[in-house]
């Protein structure tokens, strides 16, 4: 280790490898692992840790799993064997974001493969900037946008009332149609490139041997473009799905009125709930599920963790 | 031939429909930035009007959130960028085994969501105040803000660098050491300027990603505010056509520097070509690319229509008519609603009182206790009316009508109500 620290301080001049060593050290240390550690530790401590610090180091100040219970069987005179809205809001919102990574999967799959294999030159750059330029719209206004459009006297509404297809007004957003398609808008672009990536490195030749051998478009598909865009299938549903579980703005703004994302729970516990070590426990709750579902998706479709992000 | 052009058709038709489901919401929203309307509609289509870009810029909150949100996104910067080179440039010095666990550590932040990074950075720098050192130092919006968002985001600024690095050449940092330069000259006259185009998409990247940052912002900004989290709690409380024309001014931006950042690009590399083409000593024209020809040329063409349909239309339009207009019109049809509502009202009432003179003992009990059927639906009705009719003189026929029937502190609260007490009192005089 110390021959590593003379080559490495030999090799960059001291000005440099201090820059390097402590800007990595503050980065890694202080904003990534300690708050994270931190978090965790919190996460096992009693409310008045947070409200009242003085108490501290007391004979009262042990660890406790007291949040984490609150969050499968609800308050001690709750009636009920679950904290059945809390776990309902955590399943509904793992189901959800799984739909809409499936959905964003299926809309995005066709439009990579198209940018990657089949448009060319100055269609193809074209065609992604205009992929990029709806994305450098705030994410605030693009569910403005949403929310513009679905309302009960939104524009989607009125347009189907003119033609006919409906004779009454539908809430979409208390339907939560409007959540589905606005998240499914949002991480549209965390899709497509890493698809395209992928993709794009696929040589042409194998599709037309595929083709003249015989086989059909979907069978091409199935076969050899899907197999070989795996591991950028596999980073794409990543993080989208991370996103999307994690996702606070868009609930908060198009979200139907009766249903509630995690991350809205995990709000409330920090903002109005004044209940900081239960609002982490439920974060860390969150991070892990998600972290595991991942780890399993990916066994399952025999990715490696090491192909994801390239 | 046949199926392979409707082939062709089907996945035109589909990239229409996609990039008409990525551009709809955003052009609807533009639209309603023009319309006078207090609700952000397309229709009923009201006034075109440009006041509420004037009620934006008036909007003093929002203008404190936006000056915020630069400083913050500057902040980001400074640190976000030279945390990212840094890390960058540590991996590759790395041996194979620490460089993994290293990239795995440091992408992290990208997919842990933001909620949870805002809550660890908040929590953290709390403690280090409240318990370590007894101070309020770190407990401010602007500091954590600005950490908690480079926490992810130098992960971006560091994937950035690792992806320019790639193509360096080290021999080129050999030679200059060999000639004698020390390693800081060698850093700064042949690393950096290689790293340069990187380093400058790199701040732009990280300004946009603070910019435009909400789920880690919202927990770290404590009592201040940026203009992301004014947006969401004026989009959550009531929404009004302000707000589009924010997003009017930030997507023309956006089609202004795109179009500016692809001209320059088609510049650079038709210099290129040039020389090229100069160093080969050919005349022969090379192929000359112009993606954003049609784009740009459609853009600005689209512009000029726009503008000479408003000053068309602008002559002899004047937008405080046409909302007056526009008043009357609703004023009349709502007039005319409440009429009818009255006739209703009025006809069910008839019958009803038909129906009770059938029954003597049922008309004893209604002027005996007069307060008993104070949930009957004739009596709602006669609310409702009252309630929803504006008060102009037509309407208070309804409460009086109300009055009549003999209950008169029904409906007491009701808004035509005092007009209505006014007009019995003058009749009985």
């Amino acid at each position: 280790m110390s021959v590593w620290f003379q080559n490495f301080f030999k090799r960059n001049g001291i000005g440099l490898s201090l820059f390097l060593l402590i800007a990595v050290f503050v980065w890694v240390v202080l904003m990534i692992v300690l708050p994270q550690l931190l978090m965790l530790d919190f996460s096992f401590r009693f409310n008045w840790h947070h409200m009242n610090p003085s108490k501290m180091g007391g004979p009262d100040d042990v660890y406790t799993l007291t949040h984490y219970k609150f969050l499968v069987y609800g308050s001690p005179n709750n009636p009920d064997p679950f904290n059945i809205v809390d776990v309902t809001v955590f399943f509904r919102t793992i189901l959800a974001a799984i739909f809409v990574t499936m959905f964003d999967l299926a809309l995005c799959y066709p439009i990579a493969y198209y940018l990657a294999q089949v448009a060319k030159g100055a269609r193809a750059r074209f065609l992604v900037v205009a992929l990029i330029v709806p994305f450098w719209v705030n994410e605030i206004l693009r569910a403005f946008a949403f929310r513009i459009l679905f309302g009960e006297e939104g524009s989607l509404n009125s347009l189907l009332l003119a033609i006919g297809l409906l004779d009454e007004p539908v809430d979409f957003i208390r339907e939560n149609v409007a959540l589905y398609a606005g998240l499914g808008y949002a991480y549209v672009l965390l899709m497509i490139f890493p698809i395209y990536n992928a993709v794009e490195s696929l040589d042409r030749n194998q599709i037309e041997a595929a083709r003249d051998l015989g086989a059909g478009w979907f069978r091409i598909h199935r076969r050899i473009v899907m197999p070989f865009a795996k591991p950028g299938i596999t980073s794409g549903c990543t993080m989208v799905f991370m996103l999307t579980a994690g996702a606070l703005a868009l609930p908060q703004i198009i979200g139907g009125p009766s249903s509630l994302w995690f991350t809205q729970i995990i709000y409330q516990w920090f903002n109005t709930g004044s209940n900081w070590p239960r609002g982490s426990a439920y974060a860390i709750v969150l991070l892990i599920s998600c972290v595991v579902l991942l780890l399993f998706l990916m066994r399952l479709f025999k990715v490696r963790i090491g192909e994801i992000g390239r | 031939m046949r199926s392979e052009t409707i082939l062709r058709l089907s996945i035109g038709f589909y990239i229409l429909l996609f990039f008409g489901y990525l551009f709809g919401p955003l052009v609807i929203m533009s639209i309603t930035a023009f319309n006078s309307s207090n609700f952000p509609a397309v229709s009923p289509w009201d006034c075109l009007s440009g006041e509420w870009f004037g009620v934006l810029v008036n909007d003093d909150k929002l203008m404190t959130g936006l000056r915020n949100s630069l400083f913050i996104g500057a902040g980001v910067v400074i640190v976000a960028v030279p945390m990212g080179l840094a890390g960058a440039l540590l991996l590759t010095q790395l041996s194979r085994r620490a460089r993994s666990v290293m990239y795995m550590v440091t992408i992290s932040p990208i997919l842990v969501p933001g909620v949870v990074l805002g809550i660890s950075t908040l929590i953290f720098w709390e403690r280090i105040d409240r318990v370590l050192l007894g101070t309020d130092f770190f407990y401010d919006g602007f500091f954590l803000t600005i950490i908690g968002q480079a926490t992810f985001i130098s992960a971006y600024t560091m994937l950035i660098f690792v992806a320019r690095l790639q193509r360096f050449d080290p021999l080129l940092e050999e030679a200059a050491l060999d000639l004698g330069a020390s390693n800081m000259q060698a850093f700064r006259k042949i690393l950096l300027p290689f790293l340069k185009p990187a380093v400058g998409s790199a701040a732009v990247l990280a300004f946009l990603a603070s910019f435009e940052n909400y789920n880690t912002t919202v927990f770290t900004i404590v009592s201040e505010s940026t203009l992301t989290t004014i947006l969401a709690s004026k989009v959550r409380y009531g929404i009004n056509p302000s707000i589009s024309s924010l997003a009017v001014i930030i997507i023309g931006l956006t089609l202004f520097f795109a179009v500016v950042y692809e001209l320059l690009r088609r510049r650079e590399r038709s210099d290129k070509e040039k020389r090229l083409a100069e160093t080969a000593k050919t005349n022969s024209m090379t192929r000359r690319h112009r993606p954003m020809m049609v784009p740009a040329t459609a853009l600005v063409l689209v512009a000029f229509v726009a503008m000479m349909g408003t000053s068309w239309v602008a002559r002899g339009y004047s937008t405080s008519e046409c909302k007056l207009r526009v008043a009357q019109e609703k004023h009349k049809r709502s007039e005319a609603l409440s009429q009818q509502r009255i006739s209703e009202a009025r006809a069910q009432r008839a019958e009803e009182q038909a129906a009770k003179a059938e029954s003597p003992a049922l008309q004893a009990n209604t002027e005996g206790r007069q307060y008993q059927n104070i949930f009957t639906p004739s009596n709602l009705a006669g609310q409702v009316d009252s309630v929803s009719s504006d008060s102009n003189g037509s309407s208070t026929e309804a409460a009086v009508d109300a009055n009549k029937a003999g209950r008169e502190y029904q409906n007491i609260f009701a808004p035509s109500n005092l007009s209505g007490q006014v007009d019995s009192k003058e009749s009985s005089d």
